[in-house]
């Protein structure tokens, strides 16, 4: 998981985030609010799937024959955005813990939850348009 | 003396410091402060998205909008760790809040797949 290291159980993380362990120093205050900022775009990420998946579901007229299609595809994309969400701050906590500790920053999953997601709601997209055209 | 050899030095390299952590933080906060009132306006504009099908939902959202700014503007950028992870866990808080109102309106309102009556 980590880029070169960094990788602890969530109870050893909890422990070494907080500031003032043996060790630890508070980072720079540029690298605090670049991770801070990170934080902040990964929510707003967040809110702009949420809004996606409800247009999708309240806005978008039925399609023909497959009235599940909107829930299908919006309803995931809703869920994504609290795991983002959620997500961004875990990995705030970690990357502030690794900066603390002057070791390498772990390496995001977001990208990956991210890009696999939307790739299989575009996949359900164009099997809901398929199965919608031709039944 | 050709430039890109060691011995000549850039103008920029005259100014830093042996210690990089001696640099001022130059615009960063307000970098920083810029990405939260960022948020804030997504934030408000969900919640007027929101409003049209969901009206009592949107305006909750919407409240929380000037409750993001004032995080942004009232907790100092030289914030203790604490404040500042406290902070952000709202934010997460607010917006996990905001997908679970979004996922109950998708389901249960008209039009929905699951009925309550």
């Amino acid at each position: 998981m980590a880029a070169g290291g960094g990788a602890t159980s969530s109870h050893d993380e909890h422990q070494e985030s907080q500031p003032g362990k043996a060790g630890d120093k508070e980072p720079d205050i540029r690298f605090t609010l670049a991770n801070e900022r990170t934080f902040l775009a990964w929510n707003r990420t967040a809110l702009a799937l949420v809004v996606a998946g409800l247009g999708i579901v309240q806005l978008l007229p039925p399609f023909p024959r497959v009235p599940w299609g909107r829930h299908a595809v919006g309803v995931p994309l809703i869920v994504l955005g609290a795991v983002v969400s959620v997500t961004a701050y875990l990995e705030w906590r970690q990357i502030q813990a690794a900066l603390r500790r002057s070791e390498p920053i772990p390496q995001s999953v977001l990208p990956k939850i991210l890009v696999g997601t939307i790739t299989g709601v575009a996949a359900l997209s164009a099997v809901v348009l398929l199965v919608s055209a031709v039944r | 003396m050709l430039p890109g050899r060691p011995d000549d030095p850039s103008p920029g390299d005259a100014a830093l410091p042996e210690d990089l952590e001696e640099l001022p933080p130059g615009t960063a906060a307000a970098r920083t402060r810029l990405a939260w009132e960022r948020t804030a306006i997504t934030f408000g504009a969900v919640g007027l998205a929101m409003l049209r099908d969901e009206p009592v939902a949107g305006l909750i959202v919407l409240g929380v909008t000037p409750l993001i700014w004032a995080l942004a503007h009232y907790v100092s950028a030289t914030a203790p760790p604490q404040a500042r992870s406290r902070r952000l866990l709202l934010v997460t808080v607010a917006v996990t809040s905001v997908a679970v109102v979004a996922m109950a309106a998708a389901l249960f309102s008209h039009g929905g797949p699951i009925r309550l009556r």
